[in-house]
């Protein structure tokens, strides 16, 4: 308790100072979004109002872009992507927590370079293979990059929560006749739910968000994932305040609006993944 | 973090039901559990990684082939001038970068984090969300979002200053070359000061409640049971923090692409080894593209990884002592 | 059903040796109860019976059959864990027949189990329920069902009460006991409670540092105690020793003094004038003032009374405490001095080596 109302009051202060040091850009970028060109820069703090109010950003970045094929390729880039993460993470862990083999505590550690080293410096090599293997320009490249560095933290992270899950219950399974691999589907895996949460927060929004293997591995329009297709739409329409403006929210609402409705889970599988 | 998963405390035996499976079946069954994983991680990450070293060793001649040549790219790009000179420039300023971040942003997460595990505080949740809200958004759309806000076109920082008296301070930050790094620097500091904070503030999370009432009952206040009692104990985890930090920091590229293009202006003030590696890479404006001394870049950088992370591993991790509650 | 029978069992983590050449026999529909101190290997054993674990060597055989090499659901066996190990994902109707569905059991054979062993366990209202929504008696009961719809030879429970509250035990207890006389099944059990134990057991095994140290029914153990360790591990509050030494023997009769003990008579064995002995009496075999062959004298320092009886704490000669139960509203007050008796038939006498004699 702070039992001094003075003392709580400055904590509350510092913390509101912070949170709109934190926000106010955000708001900023959004709120001009909505407005006239002459009302973003006349009055840039001013809310949109009857008369300053316009769309004409938004409806120029749906004209000029294809706004929508990039959400589309993103959702399916993350998605796709996260679900194998999840699962070959998930059946990796249960694998090295649970059977004890010559060589697995090796390759335990060969998987957990990856959580260090950052798979862009392959990059080169990345887009020669690519290009052999005619997966250049395509989505399926991305999702097979994205897996392969999204699994080092997951397999951690989830041998973390497979730990948890009490040894008793592969035990019993055991006894009741349950084969080896239908224990970790049905008894394991169902289990596992809550750590997706953790697995989200560190292997999702790096893809979300990642502008370099979009920008070396795509070269069509078609390819281009929201955040590439954003900066290059941004960088060709830069005098446009308007269009800029409107495309940035358009890449923030999403993301805002996702994370506002899953913050519990997310900051607490963050809290959960995290590290004593 | 909890130990790693490759560390085991006690040699377990093989358990009774792997014992009385049939060798060619346990191998299946590990196939089908470690395979993909280990297929896609060695394919798409340690195999480019090696032939990217590999690929340093190589240079291109005029017809295009492939020829072998030791160390000769590593020589050159730590020698000769024209390679040297941005490399060296750009091995400095990605150290600026990094210290910004431990000097910034780590001490305002550790700040954070205290206030908000204060028992009896309230709003946290919602202060937590807001402030670790710019972590969730891509560095292209929070770059672009301040070289708006920091803009003279604009004007909105100017007037925020004047707004309290110190519009004199106003300078156009991104565009000069003695400021821009630095506020490029601060500009990640401030997307990703969440990272630190809720790392810390779980870590505070953690120690347990009767320790700190044990240090209130001997007297101390909340500044000294921070500074004496909690900072201690979460020390290993700001060094994870600090670790991490370094490696996103020598890894960082997206930022400063996007705010000053590949070029890291102005005059390659703001240049970094991501970029750098980038230009070289796939070139710029009139100069091609150079793979293998694009690939001898990627390699140093991950040697400079490689030697923090080693650095931390072997040394401060082994130093901060961790306590069991 | 099927009997069990465990031939030299060995089992060692590195130069830890956690099992030691284990023999041991249980007849068909026998109630063998383990019991032992935390770490004495009986948990270990428990697991090896199961195919959990595998020994480092020795033989298991499960009815006539050597079950070595067998997986846990090919051995005819059904274990209760202590923590339940109830699947948290399936009601209580799918954690009964989860198992069922492998070992290719008819879908309407698995609805008649379940309903039998609901019907037995009470259960019948709770199959749709999910674990989370049990009390703990609940959930030991639907563990137990779980085990009894697989008709198993053998039923295995590895400390099964440890995690209940004290009635719920003694209730649960009962209600093992009741489904052994219902079932007729072998069961062997693990607790390192003694008063589960005795109440349960046909036979007890005791087991100390990876070593069986005595096989009996549970007065067997409780009046003959085999050796030091046993007479020590089973009765509550625990046995009192004294060390002594054979002072003369004349004819059947031995009389042994200790620096404790004022005088003892016991029947003659092989022992000679200078034989060193441990003396071992119960708390509720020492009366207060009445003559007997072994008395000792001592000064009361606490006296701790639970209604039925009270436990006197008495510092001896040798300035160690021994406990004496007290009947009745008559308790010494601290810091008097008493002297108290046992008949002969009630004293262990125990030689160097720590055996009975």
């Amino acid at each position: 308790m702070l039992n001094q109302p003075a003392r709580s009051l400055g904590v509350h202060i510092i913390l509101i100072a912070y949170s709109a040091l934190a926000l106010g850009p955000i708001l900023l970028v959004v709120m001009n979004s909505f407005k006239a060109r002459n009302a973003i820069f006349g009055a840039p703090l001013a809310p949109p109002n009857a008369t300053t109010f316009s769309l004409v950003g938004y409806a120029k970045v749906f004209k000029a872009s294809l706004i929508g094929t990039y959400f589309a390729n993103s959702l399916i880039v993350t998605l796709v992507s996260m679900f194998l993460v999840l699962l070959f993470g998930a059946m990796a862990a249960w694998a090295l927590t649970e059977y004890k083999f010559r060589g697995s505590t090796a390759l335990a550690l060969f998987l957990s370079i990856g959580i260090m080293v950052p798979i862009r410096l392959g990059s080169v090599a990345i887009l020669k293979m690519m290009r052999a293997a005619g997966l250049n320009d395509t989505l399926t490249a991305l999702i097979l990059v994205y897996v392969a560095q999204g699994l080092p933290m997951s397999i951690f992270i989830l041998s973390e929560f497979v730990q948890q899950i009490p040894k008793d219950l592969r035990d019993a399974a055991r006894c009741d006749g349950v084969p080896e691999t239908r224990i970790f589907f049905e008894v394991i895996a169902p289990l596992l739910r809550p750590a997706i949460a953790t697995v989200a927060v560190f292997t999702i929004v790096p893809i979300w968000n990642d502008l370099w293997f979009p920008l070396i591995l795509t070269s069509s329009d078609s390819t281009h994932t929201i955040t590439l297709g954003v900066q290059q739409f941004l960088g060709q329409y830069i005098t446009d305040w308007n269009s800029v403006l409107a495309a940035l929210s358009m890449a923030i609402l999403p993301v805002v609006a996702i994370y506002v409705i899953f913050s519990r889970q997310l900051i607490s599988g963050l809290t959960a993944g995290a590290v004593k | 973090m909890r130990g790693s998963f490759a560390k085991r405390t006690m040699a377990e035996p093989l358990s009774q039901v792997v014992a009385s499976m049939p060798r060619g079946r346990f191998l299946a069954l590990m196939a089908l559990f470690l395979g993909p994983a280990v297929a896609i991680y060695t394919l798409f990450s340690i195999y480019p990684l090696i032939a990217t070293m590999a690929l340093s060793t190589y240079t291109t001649d005029s017809s295009g082939a492939y020829q072998f040549v030791g160390l000769v790219n590593f020589v050159t790009l730590l020698t000769d001038a024209v390679w040297s000179k941005p490399f060296w420039n750009a091995a400095w300023n990605n150290l600026v970068f990094f210290a910004v971040h431990m000097l910034v942003q780590n001490p305002i997460g550790i700040a954070l984090a205290g206030l908000l595990s204060l028992p009896g505080l309230k709003l946290k949740s919602l202060y937590r969300t807001v402030i670790f809200l710019p972590t969730m958004l891509s560095v292209v759309i929070v770059g672009f979002s301040w070289n708006l806000i920091l803009s003279p076109l604009w004007g909105v920082a100017e007037g925020a200053l004047k707004a309290v008296g110190l519009g004199s301070w106003f300078a156009p930050w991104l565009g000069l070359p003695s400021t821009a790094l630095v506020t490029l620097a601060l500009i990640s500091v401030w997307q990703f000061v969440g990272i630190p904070m809720m790392l810390i503030y779980a870590a505070l999370l953690n120690i347990p409640d009767e320790l700190i009432d044990a240090a209130r009952v001997d007297g101390l206040g909340h500044f000294r049971i921070f500074w004496h009692i909690k900072l201690p104990l979460v020390l290993p985890t700001i060094g994870l923090v600090s670790i991490l930090t370094f490696v996103g920091n020598f890894n960082a590229f997206d930022l400063i692409y996007t705010v000053k293009g590949a070029l890291a202006g102005p005059n390659f003030a703001s240049d970094i080894l991501g970029t750098f590696f980038y230009r070289t890479f796939f070139g710029f404006q009139l100069q091609l593209g150079n793979p293998t001394m694009g690939a001898a870049v990627a390699t140093v950088m991950f040697f400079i990884i490689l030697a923090g992370v080693c650095l931390y591993l072997f040394i401060v991790q082994r130093r901060l002592r961790r306590y069991a509650f | 059903m099927a009997g069990l029978h465990i031939d030299k069992i060995n089992k060692s983590y590195g130069p830890a040796r956690v099992l030691a050449d284990i023999d041991l026999s249980i007849v068909d529909g026998e109630f063998v109860v383990l019991v032992g101190p935390s770490g004495c290997g009986k948990s270990t054993l428990l697991r090896m019976i199961a195919g959990l674990d595998a020994p480092t060597s020795g033989d298991i055989f499960i009815g006539n059959r050597l079950v070595n090499a067998l997986a846990p659901a090919e051995r005819k066996i059904a274990m209760v864990f202590q923590s339940y190990a109830l699947y948290p994902h399936m009601d209580v109707r799918k954690n009964m027949t989860f198992g069922l569905k492998f070992t290719g059991v008819e879908p309407s054979e698995r609805e008649r189990r379940v309903a039998e062993a609901a019907r037995m366990l009470r259960l019948e209202d709770l199959l749709g329920r999910y674990p989370r929504d049990l009390s703990g008696g609940q959930r030991q009961r639907v563990a137990i069902g779980r085990a009894i719809v697989r008709e198993p030879d053998v039923f295995l429970f590895d400390e099964p009460l440890s995690n209940l509250d004290a009635a719920l035990r003694v209730s649960t207890r009962v209600e093992i006991a009741r489904l052994h006389r219902l079932l007729g099944a072998t069961m062997v059990y693990v607790t390192h409670d003694q008063i589960e134990a005795m109440t349960l057991a046909d036979r007890i095994v005791v087991m100390n540092q990876g070593q069986i140290e005595q096989v009996g029914k549970p007065l067997e153990l409780y009046y003959t105690p085999a050796n030091l360790f046993v007479a020590g591990f089973i009765g509550s509050p625990a046995m009192n020793f004294f060390p002594a030494e054979v002072e003369s023997i004349e004819g059947d009769k031995v009389r042994a003094k200790g620096p404790t003990i004022a005088r003892v008579t016991l029947p003659a064995g092989s022992l000679t004038r200078g034989s060193k002995l441990t003396i071992g009496v119960r708390p509720e075999h020492l009366t207060a003032g009445a003559p007997g062959d072994f008395s000792t004298t001592g000064a009361v320092e606490l006296v701790e009374r639970l209604g039925e009886a009270s436990y006197a704490h008495v510092r001896r000669a040798d300035d160690k405490l021994m406990v004496a139960e007290i009947r009745g509203r008559d308790t010494p007050a601290p810091g008097q001095t008493v002297t108290f008796s046992a008949p002969a038939e009630d004293v262990h006498v125990f030689d160097e080596a720590g055996r009975r004699l």
